[in-house]
């Protein structure tokens, strides 16, 4: 968990877009990163393969001021999806405070989507963190393909629990549905912190707001 | 319904006093604690030239991908790591279980007289979290109504 700085005003909280591998986790931090003022963001740094392919993390700090007074940073992350780099996601999901699941949205995924939830699941639990008590949404990745699952599908196999959470058609390579999903899990996070901590209450203004592209 | 842990300006200002010895002493440019989630505690020295929030997240990383390392010639972790660069260089040591102090010094000091210094910063430090760990700190909630309108700056 993050830590307030009185004396520098700043709070930071972490946020970490988890999925299987090749379901759009990188891309959504790209198209965030592109469409935000460069004033309000850090580089995006990527520790990838020389095919892409992200060997630790990728990393995009955003500042904003949602909070009277404070400067509120929040730091994206995201992990390795490739089933063998678990000890590096157990690394990356440490003092998380909130989660973007991607599920990608294609027939032959399916099981490695569940697999993937499973081990988010897993993983937090090693933190004695529930899932349940983590803000997170779901992101239904790659819509614009073919052969996509139905939403309903994807909620059957993902949003089935006793605490349904917000999920989000997107297409990350276009950004459709970026933003929205970072700004519910955002309003999530920062409502859990707030003393008249109402889930129902209605959502405030949005986190973030894509700018111009660059 | 959480709260946030709170460093008050008192423990900051606290902490911002042995860090500016520390660098003082060891002739270095910048001081950052920070916790092994790559969280930024706090900084001191010079600001001005780097991004602290990505270099604390990326020496989090570090930190942890050489665990295993150290695990294979018998040890749980190293406390100190170093990376010599041609002008900058960046040493790194566990102040304790959770939390990392990196320090980014140039030519007009030595790794031997940072790692020197380091150990005692890093003990006054740790005593100093632990107090703060131990005393009763209320943490910081906000109201609702505080999740302020305003929103990132069009780009």
């Amino acid at each position: 968990m993050s830590i307030i700085n009185y004396a520098s005003k700043e709070i930071q909280f972490k946020i970490v877009y988890y999925g299987p591998a090749l379901c759009g986790k990188t891309t959504n931090l790209a198209y965030i990163h592109s469409r935000i003022n460069p004033d309000n963001r850090g580089d995006l740094v990527s520790l990838a393969t020389a095919a892409d392919r992200t060997l630790f993390f990728d990393f995009l700090p955003l500042n904003a001021v949602v909070i009277k007074g404070f400067k509120t940073k929040f730091q994206l992350y995201t992990v390795p999806g490739q089933v063998i780099y678990n000890a590096t996601r157990q690394l990356v999901l440490r003092s998380v405070d909130g989660i973007v699941f991607v599920a990608d949205s294609q027939w032959e995924k399916m099981e490695e989507n569940i697999e993937s939830f499973k081990n988010l699941e897993e993983n937090l639990a090693k933190q004695n963190i529930a899932l349940d008590d983590m803000p997170y949404v779901l992101q239904y990745n790659k819509r614009d393909l073919p052969n996509v699952a139905p939403v309903n599908y994807l909620e059957f196999l993902l949003n089935n629990r006793k605490k349904r959470v917000q999920s989000f058609e997107v297409i990350s390579s276009t950004g459709q549905n970026v933003f929205a999903a970072l700004n519910a899990v955002s309003q999530l996070l920062l409502h859990k912190f707030s003393k008249d901590s109402d889930p129902a209450r209605p959502a405030t203004a949005p986190v973030a707001v894509p700018g111009a592209r660059r | 319904m959480d709260s946030i842990p709170a460093l008050t300006i008192e423990d900051v200002a606290n902490i911002d006093g042995i860090l500016q010895d520390y660098l003082q002493k060891s002739e270095s440019d910048l001081a950052v604690i920070i916790d092994k989630g790559g969280n930024v505690i706090s900084q001191y020295g010079d600001l001005e030239v780097m991004d602290v929030t990505i270099i604390a997240a990326l020496a989090a990383g570090s930190f942890a991908a050489t665990k295993e390392l150290a695990r294979r010639i018998g040890e749980i972790e190293f406390n100190a790591l170093y990376h010599q660069g041609n002008g900058s260089h960046i040493f790194m040591n566990s102040v304790d279980d959770d939390t990392i102090m990196i320090t980014v010094f140039g030519g007009q000091t030595t790794v031997g007289l940072v790692r020197f210094y380091s150990t005692s910063c890093a003990s006054s430090l740790a005593a100093v979290l632990k107090g703060l760990r131990e005393k009763s700190n209320p943490g910081f909630q906000f109201e609702v109504g505080d999740i302020a309108t305003a929103r990132m700056a069009e780009g």
